[in-house]
């Protein structure tokens, strides 16, 4: 009855906001506040909303936040006080289940990856239901067409729980910094090289930068010139990033990626089992040459990633895994170990292979923020709307956006002529890579702008508006010379379908990537050993596997 | 940390067999090879938070400092934040462990008396609760209703009595002789009174023993931290050392200071080095009282 009533009253309030989405968007006004598209939100009373916050202990949380940072100037503008309930970030998942487990959750449950474990308890709201009243929210949904994206999101009653971050479009974060130097030095000139270099060539290239360090003296034949790191004893076992990002090549999911090494083939509209196609043996095999060719160093896939740090710090490695929080960190330490001006390095494009052009990352989707059912109890729907459409604007209004990653214009940040932001004198900003003197004021620290609980995604200009020239080139290029794979339709499981397709896979990926590795590192041969392991796949069920989700997605298909 | 160090006196007197000796030389080498492998982590630490970042990085430090300096130590000390969590924590250690021994004493010495018919049904109550907890949510939900969550109280009062450390004080206080107490009560004691001036008087050894585990106990804990204390302020500096070691990998930020990097390279071991720097140095004092206290309270029952 009760929820028979509930979808009336939400049917009645489609209907209502579609009349209201005709007659256009901007300022609206409902009882007692503003909002709409580009509309600052704004509460006539003052209202409080409990909220969690994942602090990180590398800038955590001041008085000053509250006193005259962001949390001021987000009350200054809407008149919205934060009840915040501030959770040590490396304990921000335990902390925040326990709390919603225990009923004592926030209303608004911000920085949330992984939503499935409130779904079935009833803690968290089905936001799909009420996103129709958030105007910044859907007119982001509908400008970049995020539905497929959205429609991954969703749980076996159709329904998704979690508002995305949501990315215009993906960013290609991880890549390799080359010594270009040593490159340069065996007479490849990377930059020329890089827009189709597949992985064959640049296996190739790396054979004669060996040879070029061998004979300087900067290593040994015995010696490896690649030994990475997001790879080793600090990841699953799966290879981690440098798997994800050969794989991707390839155009199969492997290290990070792997997920149940199911892939979509748009051609017969199918589902397949990956991790043993064709592709597959083309990409171990290419891997584990480079091992077996000197150059890739097997300790790679056990070694922590500090230790493979020091290698290419000290010079001994021609080139390394690394990310846009990273790379400065890479360099400084470099210089610390070779000094400034005695290496060079090239943040390049990742390498493709003949048949794909793929870059690895292709999700447009961010983590997220959790409504609490809590929050609909007790404010009531009236006032849960209106709640939302305050996080509305705090997470998908431009306004806020800036807001949050930069301070307030004029105050701690100023728009150049170019339509670029920088930060006035006297500030600097680690959380935005933006260096400065001793005595400047870091706005993160100071008033908790530039944290990561605020802003997920974003348009891509939003997203770059702090890069260093450095890593916006390499965006742009890999952007430029890379496609962007398209997004594996989404087939919703129910529970029961859940639980087996889990059953099924978590033996099954254990499987792959140990195989993956013994491959690459040369404990089994590939081309011996490989019909082994697709039996031992199949001993594991990766037909049955495949062969339901591909029930499944016939199913839901149409839906 | 030192406790394998066996006593290993012989006297001269008594007649010593050959296999005994053998025995007694490979049981001396066996023993410093497990010193030896216990103690150098910890040395290694100490040496690595000492060294310059070059070197750790490098590689090149064992267990004697390269490149010796403090610049890690200066910055966690002119920060003044470390100090203050540190201080939470000997608030809450010498506050928990004098409440827990408080505690625990007045429970085990009930139980220990057999003649008090109640203890058959009590008893088996506290032996429960070693092997049944209600669990961390209904903990979480029992402090919050209570209105303790983010109070010094949640963090104290889940663990104030181990029901371990009950059985122990209680086997000691059973091996007390029954005429000292009652020469007391003669002596016109009540029987708190025999409780106060008699009996503890008489378990310094448990106590001492008691007073060690409670102490690493409330020093080392950052779980209840976890559970419940919400505000940063109120952290013991266990979890604040938790958080560190956590967290140190994304800290390099390119805006820190010019020391960053060599902060960065041991500020875990120089936090872990002073977290366990004052345990270390009470040890050896109350080490005496460890090893009776322990047997005393081992072989009656």
């Amino acid at each position: 009855m009760k929820k028979r009533l509930l979808s009336m009253a939400m049917a009645s309030a489609m209907v209502a906001s579609m009349a209201v989405g005709a007659i256009g968007v901007q300022a609206e006004e409902a009882e007692g506040y503003t909002y709409g598209l580009n509309e600052t939100f704004y509460s006539e009373e003052p209202v409080t909303y409990s909220i969690m916050f994942s602090d990180a202990s590398w800038y955590p949380m001041t008085e000053t936040w509250k006193t005259e940072g962001i949390f001021a100037k987000i009350q200054e503008l809407t008149n919205v006080t934060l009840d915040i309930t501030s959770i040590d970030s490396g304990d921000y998942d335990s902390k925040k289940a326990l709390m919603i487990n225990a009923g004592e959750a926030s209303y608004i449950i911000p920085k949330t990856y992984d939503e499935s474990a409130f779904v079935e308890g009833g803690a968290v709201v089905a936001v799909s239901d009420w996103v129709q009243y958030m105007p910044n929210y859907t007119n982001f949904v509908e400008t970049y067409s995020m539905q497929p994206e959205l429609k991954t999101l969703e749980k076996a009653d159709g329904k998704y729980y979690r508002l995305p971050g949501m990315l215009e479009a993906p960013l290609q974060d991880y890549t390799f910094l080359l010594r270009k130097d040593y490159f340069e030095g065996a007479g490849y000139d990377v930059a020329a090289l890089e827009q189709d270099w597949t992985w064959d060539e640049f296996a190739d290239i790396l054979a004669d930068v060996k040879a070029y360090m061998v004979e300087q003296g900067i290593v040994t034949e015995e010696d490896y010139i690649w030994s990475d790191l997001w790879a080793g004893s600090e990841v699953d076992g799966s290879g981690g990033n440098l798997l994800k990002l050969v794989g991707a090549a390839y155009g199969v999911p492997s290290g990070w990626a792997v997920g149940n090494g199911v892939e979509y083939d748009a051609e017969t509209d199918q589902f397949y089992f990956a991790s043993t196609s064709e592709d597959y043996k083309a990409y171990v095999t290419l891997m584990s040459g480079l091992v077996k060719d000197g150059i890739l160093d097997p300790e790679t896939f056990t070694q922590d990633n500090q230790t493979a740090c020091n290698k290419f710090y000290r010079g001994e490695t021609a080139l390394l895994s690394v990310n846009r929080s990273q790379y400065t960190s890479w360099l400084a330490n470099m210089d610390e170990q070779l000094g400034e001006g005695n290496y060079e390095t090239y943040l390049c494009v990742i390498p493709k292979s003949d048949k794909h052009n793929y870059m690895p990352e292709n999700i447009r989707l961010e983590n997220g923020v959790m409504i609490a059912q809590k929050a609909l109890d007790e404010l009531g729907e009236e006032e849960f709307i209106k709640m939302l459409r305050f996080v509305d604007w705090l997470f998908y209004s431009d306004e806020a956006y800036d807001l949050v990653k930069w301070g307030v214009e004029g105050e701690t940040y100023q728009v150049n002529e170019d339509g670029t932001k920088s930060l006035l004198d006297g500030y600097k900003c680690g959380g935005l890579g933006i260096a400065g003197e001793e005595e400047d004021i870091d706005i993160r620290l100071q008033w908790g702008y530039a944290g990561g609980n605020y802003y997920y995604g974003g348009t891509v200009a939003q997203m770059s508006d702090n890069f260093i020239p450095e890593i916006m080139d390499f965006v742009n290029r890999m952007n430029e010379y890379r496609d962007v794979k398209p997004l594996n339709p989404a087939y919703t499981a129910n529970e029961d379908e859940n639980e087996q397709l889990n059953l099924w896979k978590t033996p099954l990926i254990d499987n792959v990537n140990t195989w993956t590795l013994q491959f690459i590192t040369g404990v089994m041969d590939v081309e011996a050993d490989w019909d082994a392991y697709v039996a031992s796949c199949e001993g594991l069920n990766s037909t049955s596997m495949v062969d339901m989700i591909n029930d499944i997605y016939a199913r839901t298909k149409g839906e | 940390m030192a406790k394998k160090k066996e006593d290993m006196y012989i006297p001269r007197r008594i007649h010593v067999s050959a296999a005994y000796r053998t025995f007694t030389v490979f049981n001396t080498i066996l023993m410093i090879v497990i010193s030896a492998v216990t103690l150098y982590p910890f040395l290694y630490l100490v040496a690595q938070s000492f060294s310059s970042e070059r070197a750790i990085v490098a590689g090149e430090v064992g267990i004697i400092p390269v490149d010796f300096n403090v610049t890690t130590y200066v910055s966690i000390f002119k920060k003044g934040e470390f100090f203050h969590f540190y201080g939470n924590t000997i608030i809450y250690s010498v506050v928990g462990t004098f409440l827990s021994l408080l505690m625990s004493s007045m429970l085990a010495y009930p139980l220990s008396k057999k003649e008090l018919r109640l203890n058959k049904f009590i008893g088996p109550f506290v032996i429960f609760t070693m092997y049944f907890g209600g669990g961390m949510i209904p903990n979480f939900v029992l402090m919050t209703k209570l209105g303790l969550r983010d109070t010094v109280a949640s963090f104290i009062l889940p663990g104030l009595i181990g029901t371990y450390y009950v059985i122990l004080m209680k086997s000691f206080f059973q091996s007390i002789p029954r005429e000292l107490e009652e020469a007391g009560q003669i002596d016109g004691l009540t029987q708190i009174g025999v409780f106060f001036r008699i009996v503890l008087p008489l378990s310094k050894a448990i106590i001492a023993t008691m007073t060690l585990f409670y102490m690493v106990g409330y020093w080392n804990n950052w779980f209840n931290a976890f559970l419940y204390l919400d505000t940063r302020e109120k952290w013991p500096v266990a979890y604040h050392l938790k958080q560190i070691i956590s967290g140190t990998q994304t800290s390099n930020d390119p805006g820190a200071t010019a020391d960053a990097a060599q902060i960065s390279a041991n500020i875990k071991s120089c936090s872990m080095v002073l977290t366990a720097a004052p345990l270390i140095c009470i040890y050896p004092f109350i080490q005496k009282y460890f090893v009776q206290g322990m047997m005393l309270g081992g072989v009656k029952e």
